[in-house]
């Protein structure tokens, strides 16, 4: 009696062992898998023109304006997240002998701007000065926002004197803009 | 009945088993001349079965805000009915990406928040063609098997053994996305007639 319970037992056993074997080689009618994303602050623009002609209308030494138009794309960390959109002169007015960010002729021919910057950033406030040494303050952005799938728009309303001691030409400079999130 | 009991008390049993298992066995090997046969008979039923791997699909990102991709391998073996036999293996979203916040299958905060899949290099039947939407309420094919489909061997059937088809996931990155992690199941179903 022992000895066939013991058998019994074996069998048992062999049956429980064998199973699990079966079907790993055969598989499972379903399977599931879990997809995980991990989504963190980010930031993005483009500027929209290609260039930014500055113009001065009348003669009598108007100033030079232009604007420059920028889409951004933000998202911002739920808490303690923030950003901005700097904007510096990278290469300043060539050739020499015109207008010069880093060396104006005079006191009064710095390159400035205003901001406009649609929600969820914050403009600037007043006028600002471009220099080619620092970034400067395009937008301010707060913790937790972020712009719709389209993004927003912000522009950059340029501002040059128009001072006598230029040399007539054609001058070119350079401006990168950065935006950040966090 | 007590004769046998004594017989085997003194160990005798064994030996008169043996001595009429070989009595048994002679006259087979003796006398070829006498022809059994049996029919054997099994049943070879449409089958499907998939392995799935246990880490969990990590989508990540390419770049600002083009979205985030991940690949898996799905495994699978089937065998399908000759002539009318045919078999699919589909996928659906039990779960959708929790917690809310973020990316939705069923609620994407926009329309071009699809949460999409590309098939390829299905080794045993066709990959599914094109971009796919995942769904919360309808499976959608991955792989779809012919008829005489069959896992390993060589011709007829696959070489590979077992089969396997490479899923690319694309979540588009929308900024209207609030940071942090987010998760979703999917299920797939193999079946096979």
């Amino acid at each position: 009696m022992k000895k066939t319970l013991g058998i019994i037992s074996l069998l048992a056993l062999g049956l429980l062992l064998t199973a699990p074997r079966a079907q790993a080689q055969t598989g499972a009618p379903t399977g599931t898998t879990t997809v995980s994303v991990t989504i963190g602050p980010q930031a993005g623009l483009t500027v929209t023109n290609s260039s930014t002609p500055l113009a001065a209308s009348g003669s009598n030494f108007n100033l030079f304006t232009g604007t420059t138009g920028l889409t951004y794309f933000v998202r911002t960390t739920t808490t303690g997240g923030g950003g901005s959109i700097t904007l510096k002169v990278t290469s300043d007015f060539s050739p020499t002998g015109g207008p010069s960010v880093a060396s104006p002729l005079a006191p009064g021919d710095a390159l400035t701007y205003t901001c406009t910057v649609a929600s969820p950033g914050t403009a600037c406030t007043g006028t600002q000065t471009a220099s080619t040494s620092s970034q400067t303050n395009l937008a301010s952005f707060g913790t937790n926002v972020h712009t719709g799938t389209g993004g927003s728009t912000a522009s950059v309303g340029w501002s040059l004197a128009n001072d006598p001691n230029y040399k007539t030409g054609t001058y070119n400079s350079t401006v990168t803009f950065t935006i950040s999130a966090s | 009945m007590r004769k046998w009991q004594m017989i085997c008390r003194l160990k005798l049993c064994s030996a008169l088993f043996t001595v009429g298992l070989v009595f048994l066995v002679l006259p087979i090997s003796s006398f070829a001349q006498n022809t059994v046969s049996q029919t054997l008979n099994v049943t070879v039923v449409p089958l499907g079965g998939l392995f799935m791997q246990s880490a969990p699909l990590a989508l990540t990102k390419t770049g600002t805000f083009n979205g985030f991709t991940g690949t898996i391998t799905l495994s699978y073996r089937a065998r399908t009915r000759q002539g009318s036999g045919h078999g699919t293996i589909t996928v659906k979203a039990t779960s959708d990406f929790t917690p809310t916040g973020g990316p939705s299958i069923a609620s994407p905060p926009s329309t071009a928040d699809k949460f999409t899949y590309t098939c390829s290099g299905a080794t045993l039947g066709v990959a599914c063609s094109g971009i796919q939407t995942v769904s919360t309420t309808t499976s959608t094919t991955v792989v779809s098997l012919g008829a005489s489909a069959c896992t390993g061997g060589g011709a007829p059937c696959s070489t590979a053994n077992p089969n396997s088809a490479n899923i690319t996931f694309i979540l588009p990155d929308d900024p209207k996305y609030k940071t942090g992690s987010y998760s979703a199941t999917l299920t797939w179903t193999i079946s096979a007639s």
